[in-house]
């Protein structure tokens, strides 16, 4: 059963995309050396690309491009927007939303560690001050982390709580780098924010 | 002679309904009710517009809304001079704050933290060296179930409150483990009630003629042990049946309790 989008049809894993004589496995398919086959070992669209002129073996190579590889993936350098689900007393765990201007398919998870925060007195941050759950915040990918989640930082000026509400539910106003007001109470909360502008 | 009690009455109320007094008298009716009747929320105890260049401090279940001062929580309206209000409630569930003593239940063990539960909206966690004189080297080792009686540092929204068993000085004071005896649930306010100034009558006439000892937490946890586990049930029956009933009826209560174990 073949479904077609456009004129690339859609295959799943475990299907046949050609004889291992006649096309070469590319990205998403694999080649199973018992029957000579090549199948797809992603969900998604099926493209060939034509063999390049110079190289020896003149086989078409068949890909499968997934869905999910049409979402940015955080890479560590880039700037993330991200809202934060926990703080504990050493870090703060926050979903990645978007990666640079382009919002992400998938779930990512991030981590901001209490020294990873700010820039100066790092052992002296209060992750309670900094961030609050439900804040969004702009931070940089610093390293792909562990299996459970990419490390953030927002140890620069440009970077931390670009949104957040305050405890009456209305959109804070930054009145300095670390306090945030809301507009309906005039109550001031702290928060570690980011610098406003481009 | 019989005219003059109609007069007077006359003019008192001439007084008292003139406009400017009766306001004066209206106020001074609202601010009796006020402090000795059970608020609900949504009354409004203050109207600020009348009140002009005045600091109140708000405590907790009071809410400002606009002009007025509403109430949040059902509970007593507490007045303290010059300028603090806030409303005194009961409840079976603890919101914990920092500074509480409470006794508190181990549910697990990590690495860092043990996970204990206060009767609080989230588990608390006891950092495995907030001990006296606590290092790697001699981290205690609790079971699932151990009662402990704990201060809490930090309590902030959100966060899963942090505890410790150290005074503010790092040593051990009363904090820890304790060993034997009862835990008793209660309500807040009756925690409170046997922590006050004036001490609890039952709990009074209990001490004098039997001899046992009790931890009182703020989060309606009560522990009580003595030789005999009679006198234990004895004790936390008692405290536990004198929340509901007034100071004239727990003393009657005491003195028939007292009577009967003799």
């Amino acid at each position: 059963m073949q479904e077609t989008v456009g004129d690339e049809e859609i295959v799943t894993p475990g299907e046949v995309l050609g004889k291992g004589t006649e096309v070469k496995a590319g990205r998403g398919a694999y080649l199973s050396r018992e029957n000579n086959t090549v199948y797809a070992s992603l969900t998604g669209r099926r493209s060939v690309v034509p063999p390049s002129s110079e190289s020896t073996d003149q086989r078409p190579i068949v890909e499968v491009i997934g869905h999910k590889a049409h979402g940015p993936v955080p890479e560590p350098g880039c700037v993330v927007i991200a809202r934060v689900t926990k703080v504990m007393a050493r870090m703060a765990s926050a979903d990645i939303m978007c990666v640079g201007a382009k919002a992400v398919r998938e779930k990512f998870s991030g981590i901001i560690r209490q020294q990873d925060v700010r820039a100066t007195e790092i052992d002296k941050v209060d992750m309670h001050s900094s961030f609050r759950p439900g804040d969004i915040v702009k931070a940089s990918v610093i390293s792909l982390g562990d299996a459970r989640a990419y490390y953030l930082s927002t140890a620069q000026n440009e970077l931390g709580v670009v949104s957040a509400e305050s405890m009456a539910g209305t959109t804070m106003v930054p009145i300095s780098w670390t306090e945030m007001q809301c507009p309906s109470t005039g109550q001031i909360e702290p928060r570690k924010v980011a610098k406003a502008g481009a | 002679m019989e005219a003059s009690p109609v007069k007077f009455v006359d003019q008192l109320v001439v007084i008292i309904l003139s406009p400017e007094n009766l306001l004066f008298f209206m106020r001074i009716c609202i601010l009796f009710s006020l402090f000795f009747a059970i608020q609900v929320p949504g009354d409004v105890i203050l109207d600020l517009s009348n009140m002009a260049n005045q600091t109140l401090k708000l405590g907790g279940g009071l809410r400002q809304d606009g002009d007025s001062i509403c109430v949040m929580k059902a509970g007593k309206l507490r007045f303290m001079k010059p300028n603090k209000y806030w409303v005194e409630s009961s409840q079976k569930r603890y919101v914990p704050s920092a500074g509480d003593n409470v006794l508190g239940v181990v549910v697990d063990t990590k690495p860092e933290n043990f996970l204990v539960d206060i009767k609080g909206p989230a588990l608390a966690f006891l950092p495995v060296l907030s001990f006296e004189g606590g290092t790697r080297r001699n981290i205690p080792k609790f079971e699932v179930g151990t009662l402990l009686y704990v201060r809490v540092v930090n309590a902030n929204t959100g966060m899963n409150p942090e505890l410790t068993c150290m005074d503010a000085n790092g040593k051990a004071a009363e904090y820890g483990v304790l060993k034997d005896g009862y835990m008793f649930e209660s309500s807040t306010g009756l925690s409170r009630m046997l922590l006050s100034s004036p001490p609890h009558p039952v709990l009074e006439g209990l001490g004098k003629k039997l001899s046992f000892e009790i931890a009182v937490g703020i989060n309606g946890r009560f522990w009580v042990n003595a030789s005999q586990s009679s006198t234990v049930i004895l004790v936390g029956n008692a405290i536990q049946k004198s929340e509901s009933l007034s100071l004239v009826q727990q003393k009657i209560y005491l003195e028939k309790l007292l009577k009967s174990i003799q």
